[in-house]
């Protein structure tokens, strides 16, 4: 996104055979206005050549500069000297470039497609594809699906999330999300697929209309938006978001361990290099704060269910300790129910229990968050496979994994419109 | 401890190679654990081929006596298995995927195998085949009571020579480790001819800290390993 940003930026320029080896691109936080004012001032160097994106406003307002490599030196030495924040947004353009470039070269072209009906849903596709699919299943069904934005990422991506409802006010409704670890990619596929599925269904299946006719439905089908594009662009296994973290040349943050349930008790890593790492503080990655201020906002989410892959097993709480979940009997049940429906279509066998007795121990989850809230159907999905292939699975495995998973959601759904609570 | 662990249990791909088998279906005892000596495990379970056919039943019956002693850092392992395929059968088809992959020409940039969408080209299966084999004795090294793995990915190959009798391959995978979710790249180079035992060395990159770091490779821990033909894995190809 950002090296798009940096492309379209630079495309005048470029006609001038400029190059931005080493040029870097910092975010500066002015505190207050005092602050604002001293990097005015910098504006006035002409001789820095300084570019700003996004210039000095209010304190609050981040203020993005390209800075060139002569200059870079002497800006960072006077904004620390006046103990002005800032953080390098960019390290290098001309590297960032460069790889855009190649990837715009390489690349399939963005396949553009006039309606869900004539789109792939058996094949992985980019972010910039969903998000023209998500508009266009608006579009085509407009009493039924809204788009809605909760947010934005870490490096300033949206976060949409899909409203489906036939009316009412608040309804009770059920919450799902694929794509919240972006390596996961059945995931999203799959979540795409399950967007479509709705809208064919309501108005044709009697199980599933009674259910969006009291209830609505919110699908998140890229949680993790940054570490998605990254996982297209630079790292197929990249999990986690995009985040910095201060002090460390790692970067981002387990989503799935950022929760404010047992934040970084054991189950966690408080290293930020590693792929569970907590972050600094529950709530501290944009993506999972978003989630949170919608279903505290909303109020009457009565099933959430976050899906992952890989292991083929359905979770519901605790991760991060072992006493028994006080609906436990009930949850263990429903998803017995649920397993044994998704088995039904191609004989995948998934294992179903507490998370942290039947996959491991983790801090900070979702699921137990959400329960906490007083969302008792709170269950956590891993997707096919068992290992075989993992994140790495086939494009033809897509759809008999969105349809078999369909079976378990549609069990859940029903079960939590039928006990209303 | 779960009762069944699956590995393989997604619809088996098509292909003709054979040269591993994979757990399918298996149920172990609650460890019984005595704190002075260690913690034994009774492991039953059945195998399928890696590469199984279409309609293929073939199933092998194994049962193992896993025993984590105290200090000791690797499990001492008992297993025995019957209805494995006979050993002339083996010795056979051994030959003929040697062959095969004599014949078989390389390509050095063959990176990323399978692809980010799963996909594993025909011709190269081969070499994932014995790819595969390699990282399973890295993985059978590595597993411990607290960590396990998976293979996700070959993604580059160093070296393939043919020239001597044997195949010799110099190539880096990278495991998937549970519970950390960490992905490890491991330098493995394998020396195969069919009859004799595998020679396998292998490297693996531990991770970062959280200090400052490099970047580079050379930052991280290094494991390493020789495994030969060892008591513990079977030495044939297509036993393992």
């Amino acid at each position: 996104m950002q090296g798009l940003l940096v492309f379209t930026v630079l495309l005048g320029v470029a006609f001038g055979n400029e190059d931005f080896v080493g040029h870097q691109v910092l975010r500066i936080s002015a505190a207050d206005e005092a602050q604002v004012q001293k990097v005015k001032e910098l504006e006035d160097l002409e001789h820095l050549k300084l570019d700003f994106w996004r210039g000095p406003t209010n304190p609050g307002s981040p203020i993005d500069v390209r800075v060139p490599f002569s200059s870079v030196q002497a800006v960072k030495v006077f904004l620390e000297s006046l103990g002005i924040r800032y953080k390098i947004m960019i390290e290098d353009v001309q590297s960032l470039l460069d790889e855009e470039k190649e990837q715009m070269l390489s690349s399939k072209p963005r396949t553009w497609v006039r309606s869900t009906d004539a789109f792939n849903y058996a094949t992985y596709h980019t972010l910039e594809e969903i998000h023209d699919f998500v508009d266009l299943l608006v579009s085509e069904n407009p009493q039924l699906v809204s788009k809605i934005q909760i947010g934005n990422t870490y490096e300033g991506r949206p976060i949409y999330v899909l409203k489906f409802s036939t009316g009412g006010n608040n309804r009770p409704a059920i919450w799902i999300d694929t794509g919240i670890h972006s390596r996961e990619w059945v995931t999203q596929a799959s979540g795409v697929w399950f967007a479509k599925k709705i809208t064919e269904d309501y108005g044709q299946d009697p199980a599933f209309t009674a259910i969006l006719d009291s209830m609505d439905i919110f699908l998140e089908i890229v949680t993790n938006p940054d570490g998605f594009a990254f996982t297209h662009s630079k790292n197929r296994l990249w999990r986690k978001t995009r985040s910095l973290t201060a002090g460390s040349s790692c970067v981002g943050v387990d989503p799935n361990r950022n929760w404010d349930a047992g934040f970084g008790k054991a189950g966690a890593s408080s290293n930020p290099c590693s792929d569970t790492y907590h972050g600094k503080f529950a709530n501290s990655e944009v993506e999972v704060k978003s989630i949170v201020d919608f279903v505290q906002s909303h109020g009457n989410i009565k099933a959430f269910i976050s899906i992952h892959s890989y292991s083929q097993l359905l979770l519901y709480p605790y991760g991060y300790k072992s006493e028994d979940a006080p609906d436990k009997e009930e949850l263990d049940q429903l998803a017995k129910s649920a397993v044994t429906a998704l088995a039904s279509l191609y004989g995948t066998k998934y294992q179903y229990g507490s998370i942290i007795k039947t996959i491991y121990e983790a801090s900070g989850s979702t699921v137990d968050w959400t329960y906490s809230q007083g969302i008792k159907y709170s269950y956590t999905f891993e997707l096919r496979d068992t290992g075989r292939y993992g994140f790495l699975l086939p494009a033809s495995q897509i759809i008999p994994t969105a349809k078999e998973t369909w079976l378990a959601l549609l069990t859940i759904m029903e079960h939590t419109l039928n006990h209303p609570y | 401890m779960t009762s069944s662990q699956y590995l393989c249990s997604a619809p088996p791909p098509r292909g003709k190679r054979r040269a591993l088998v994979c757990l399918t279906h298996g149920c172990s005892t609650s460890p019984q654990v005595d704190p002075k000596r260690g913690c034994k495990v009774d492991v039953v379970f059945s195998t399928e081929r890696y590469n199984q056919e279409e309609g293929e039943q073939r199933l092998g019956k194994c049962s193992a006596h896993v025993f984590f002693k105290n200090q000791k850092p690797r499990p001492a392992v008992n297993v025995t298995c019957t209805r494995l395929i006979e050993k002339k059968k083996r010795e056979e088809e051994d030959q003929l995927l040697y062959k095969r992959m004599k014949q078989l020409k390389v390509p050095l940039d063959a990176a990323s195998i399978p692809d980010s969408r799963g996909h594993i080209d025909a011709s190269l299966r081969p070499i994932w085949d014995l790819a595969f084999l390699g990282a399973s004795y890295v993985m059978w090294e590595k597993t411990s009571q607290s960590l396990h793995y998976y293979l996700v990915q070959l993604s580059s190959v160093k070296q393939w020579k043919t020239n001597d009798d044997a195949i010799d391959f110099d190539y880096t995978v990278l495991l998937h480790e549970f519970p950390t979710q960490e992905i490890i790249p491991c330098r493995i180079h394998l020396v195969w001819y069919p009859g004799k035992p595998l020679k396998v060395k292998y490297n693996c990159q531990g991770l970062q800290t959280s200090e400052e770091a490099s970047g580079t490779v050379e930052s991280g821990t290094v494991e390493s390993g020789t495994v030969e033909g060892s008591a513990v894995a079977p030495t044939e190809l297509s036993n393992i």
